[in-house]
């Protein structure tokens, strides 16, 4: 579905939004963090922050990681997915990040570490890092049966745009990830995602090579980005691409619930941080389409 | 392909090849209008042909149709869009056609090459223009979109290039009929804005 422009949450989040460019936002989060004694340790197959408040704060606007509220006021701890803590290391050079309680690990170090752990990471990663580094927030696409959901500033203003999901090929072209295999793959993630109005991403990472070394591999490696949209010609008969399953202001469950207190900072965090998955109405034009 | 001897109405403004100033219909043409009943088809004994041998031809695959590139002419059609084959002509002069000759050159003058449409593969199959009371078939303009009829498999990442660049600027939409259904879907390139 083509969108018509970013659905945002309430009245004025536009302007708060464009206020608060998000590169500023990362770039006081990088000096804050650069400056932080904290580092990141692995739990599970995520990682653990530790932060002092204004640290706290700035995980909160920028969005990275996902916030274990605690009774602990004033420390915060935060959950960070590996991309996320890779380009926070890597991109962003200002995450410290401690494996075994030994010494601080090297960026090689780290990122050998990350595959030990998932082949697939370096595929991932590459996606994420040309997501982000276009200053998009990209969060965990799993309730909508995706890879990603990307949103074009904080989720507490505004709605995800798109869903994204990642496939890659070797150099040589030759199709790897295996992702929309089969037809009802694609009708499965385009009925999904435009339930709960966002059009579907794909990104092609191209030029994976196992071999590649971290440079190697970042240099060779490029994303292709491509919409999927199911077109419905019962319903367009204008030359238009508009993809008409949905209404997307019919759908909004979570805003509501958000609260905005422009005294404090930009915004308020609420307690529970976690954008609230979107629910979809019912959509019955998706009904077998022959006619005659 | 069929001669049309006899037409009524304005259907024709749409439907049928133009070729030395006579009126032909390919197989899916001819399946769609006989279904709706607003068309009989003559054998060669002029005898009328029903329906499941009109049906039957649809699906041979040597008239350059198959049952679901037939499904999917039927869908468009049937809601007002006009459907053309891919790359053929509307409208053709050609000083050599003999009509009294039945040569296989001639046949190809009036058809167009046919090309046994590839099961598995993708084909492009029609050229499509919005419904549009105004279209000419001496000057129909470019297709709104282009349709591309795929196998049992979503097109690669690569196909779709190919594809797109064998369409040049048209839009390319790629089709998937299965048992009870006939899918639309697009693949358009985009570009994320790089953010503030």
């Amino acid at each position: 579905m083509e969108l018509s422009g970013p659905r945002w949450k309430g009245k004025n989040y536009a302007q708060i939004a464009n206020s608060n460019p998000m590169s500023e936002i990362i770039a006081q989060l990088q000096v804050c963090l650069s400056n932080s004694e904290s580092a990141a340790l692995p739990i599970g197959t995520d990682f653990l922050l530790e932060t002092e408040p204004e640290l706290t704060d700035l995980f909160n606007c920028t969005s990275f990681g996902r916030q274990l509220k605690t009774s602990n006021g004033s420390k915060g701890y935060f959950q960070l997915s590996p991309e996320e803590t890779f380009y926070l290391h890597h991109y962003l050079n200002c995450l410290k990040v401690l494996i075994n309680n030994a010494n601080l690990i090297n960026v090689n170090d780290l990122w050998n570490f990350m595959r030990s752990r998932n082949e697939l990471f370096p595929i991932y990663y590459r996606a994420y890092m040309h997501l982000r580094s276009k200053n998009w927030v990209v969060k965990s696409g799993t309730n909508n049966g995706v890879d990603y959901v990307v949103y074009r500033h904080h989720p507490e203003l505004v709605h995800s745009e798109y869903a994204v999901i990642v496939d890659w090929e070797k150099e040589s072209g030759e199709k790897e990830g295996g992702r929309l295999r089969v037809w009802s793959d694609l009708h499965c993630a385009v009925r999904a995602c435009n339930g709960v109005a966002k059009a579907v991403l794909l990104l092609n990472v191209m030029g994976y090579e196992v071999k590649f070394s971290l440079p190697e591999l970042l240099e060779r490696m490029t994303v292709g980005e491509r919409q999927i949209t199911r077109w419905l010609p019962s319903q367009c008969r204008d030359d238009c691409k508009l993809d008409n399953d949905v209404e997307a202001d019919d759908i909004d469950v979570a805003s509501d619930k958000n609260v905005i207190n422009h005294t404090t900072r930009y915004w308020v965090v609420p307690l529970q941080t976690q954008t609230q998955p979107e629910i979809g109405e019912e959509d019955s034009d998706y009904a077998p389409s022959m006619s005659l | 392909m069929a001669q049309v001897i006899e037409k009524k109405g304005s259907l024709w403004v749409s439907t049928g090849v133009i070729r030395n100033s006579k009126l032909y219909c390919h197989i899916e043409e001819i399946g769609y209008l006989a279904q709706i009943g607003a068309l009989v088809l003559f054998d060669e004994g002029d005898n009328v042909m029903g329906l499941k041998d009109i049906f039957t031809k649809c699906a041979d695959r040597q008239y350059g149709c198959s049952w679901e590139s037939f499904e999917a002419y039927r869908h468009l059609k049937s809601l007002g869009y006009i459907v053309g084959r891919q790359g053929q002509p509307w409208s053709l002069k050609h000083n050599k056609i003999n009509p009294n000759s039945d040569s296989t050159v001639d046949t190809d003058l009036i058809a167009g090459r046919i090309e046994e449409l590839q099961i598995g593969a993708a084909n492009l199959i029609f050229d499509i223009h919005q419904p549009n009371s105004k279209f000419k078939k001496t000057d129909p303009g470019n297709p709104s979109f282009i349709i591309c009829l795929v196998g049992d498999r979503p097109p690669s990442r690569k196909e779709v290039e190919d594809l797109e660049k064998k369409c040049k600027s048209v839009p390319l939409k790629f089709c998937h009929v299965s048992h009870d259904n006939v899918s639309f879907f697009s693949f358009p390139k985009v570009s994320l804005p790089v953010l503030p």
